[in-house]
């Protein structure tokens, strides 16, 4: 782990024309080499965190901000539905990866080594001359992933990457964000695949009613009995079976934990 | 169904003439016609011949700023997204039970069936879309780098500097 790439100081932040905020009191630390996961039940305000921690609220979206962002080094975000983030201005995947890069006026062997490079990552090399049009939700999803990977972030936003993608795929992606959190990148991800966290995130931040209820090691909050409450978004399959079955805390969060617990 | 560019284009201008005819009679009509004609064919031809992607990236090798290309771009390519989608929302509606097929009133009804959420989906799209743009890069403020620019050859160049010339003599013609 190295510097701190992220920073967020007590941030509260308002959406135009509303009194309650979708933050409150935020502060959080995303340093380069790991993996944060953010959960949270629905307007819990996971994807507003990404969209702060981006600087698009308020500078895009409108509204007040109090605290402070503070972002070292170039930060992109995926957001959760690829189709709305399809440029509209490539012929082909190859040219819709290269619309970050060209927007950023890299020369263009670096935009060419780039995009290559940024395909074969999400395994999406294959799919260089098709049309971003006849792609499927997932084919797009990767597509969208490697443009974003193809600016070279070095802070890794990402609202729902697995939303549109089938288990392989998913399990492609935590794979593909375990191995650029080793390569340095500051990854911050909010996701409801909390199957997956245990082992691809270091550490949680669980947020409920825009406020930070639990930060930490990600096997210390996913495995708090509070997540069940009302306001939480519960935990791993692994947990919600062994609670239900009854069983004795503390909860496994896999299945290998279960194999592990069971006698 | 589908048209050609000629038939667009007649489509298009046709109740320009009819209004001009009954605004201007005969003559009027056939000199004011024509122009607006002409204009509607330049556009419609532009749209038809050069894929908006390849428009934006002769306009950003041309100097143009990504931005002010890209808001072209996307408003010629807004129409055919559109009719995609309003084609989408009607399938869906009709697996919901909406008859669009019928009288005028049967027609009336499923339009506004159709248009209202057209219309919201949009302007939702518009703000996701906005986020994207950004993210990736849009409103950087760098250079734009032309990625695959169409060519433009010389003669090409100088045959647009021509009308240029063209169109300034004229003006000066006329109003002389």
């Amino acid at each position: 782990m190295t510097s701190t790439r992220l920073a967020l100081e007590h941030v509260t932040y308002h959406y135009p024309a509303t009194a309650a905020p979708a933050l409150a009191d935020v502060s959080l630390e995303l340093h380069g080499g790991e993996v944060v996961g953010v959960i949270g039940s629905v307007g819990a305000g996971a994807s507003t965190l990404l969209l702060v921690a981006a600087e698009l609220a308020p500078r895009v979206l409108g509204g007040t901000r109090s605290g402070a962002v503070r972002c070292d080094g170039r930060s992109a975000l995926l957001l959760p539905t690829p189709w709305t983030q399809v440029s509209g201005m490539a012929v082909s995947v190859w040219d819709e990866v290269a619309f970050g890069p060209a927007n950023l006026g890299w020369p263009r062997d670096r935009i060419s080594s780039a995009v290559d490079r940024a395909l074969t990552r999400v395994d999406v090399a294959q799919l260089r001359d098709r049309d971003p049009g006849t792609l499927s939700g997932g084919e797009l999803q990767r597509v969208i992933l490697a443009g974003i990977l193809a600016m070279e972030p070095e802070v890794l936003l990402l609202d729902e990457p697995t939303a549109e993608l089938d288990p392989a795929g998913a399990r492609f992606v935590w794979d593909l964000l375990r191995a650029l959190a080793r390569a340095g990148t500051a990854v911050l991800v909010a996701t409801s695949d909390l199957d997956a966290l245990p082992g691809a995130a270091d550490r949680v931040v669980w947020l409920a009613g825009g406020r930070v209820r639990a930060a930490g090691a990600a096997r210390v909050v996913l495995g708090d009995a509070a997540l069940w409450s009302d306001d939480g978004p519960g935990s791993t399959s692994a947990a919600g079976a062994w609670r239900l079955a009854g069983l004795p805390t503390p909860l496994p969060l896999t299945v290998a934990d279960v194999l592990a617990r069971l006698p | 169904m589908r048209f050609t560019l000629l038939g667009t284009v007649i489509l298009t201008a046709a109740p320009f003439w009819l209004f001009l005819f009954l605004l201007h009679g005969v003559t009027g009509m056939v000199a004011t016609g024509l122009r607006l004609t002409t204009m509607i064919a330049s556009f419609l031809w532009l749209g038809a011949a050069l894929p908006p992607p390849r428009l934006v990236e002769a306009m950003v090798a041309a100097g143009w700023p990504v931005t002010a290309a890209f808001l072209l771009s996307a408003t010629l390519s807004a129409v055919p997204k559109l009719r995609e989608r309003a084609v989408r929302i009607a399938d869906a509606q009709r697996c919901r039970g909406l008859r669009t097929r019928g009288g005028p009133l049967v027609r009336l009804a499923a339009l506004r069936a159709i248009a209202l959420p057209l219309v919201l989906s949009a302007l939702h799209e518009v703000d996701e879309r906005a986020l994207a743009l950004e993210t990736r890069g849009l409103a950087h403020g760098v250079r734009r780098t032309p990625l695959a620019p169409p060519p433009d050859r010389p003669v090409e160049r100088l045959a647009r500097w021509g009308l240029l010339v063209a169109c300034v003599a004229a003006l000066v013609w006329r109003f002389a």
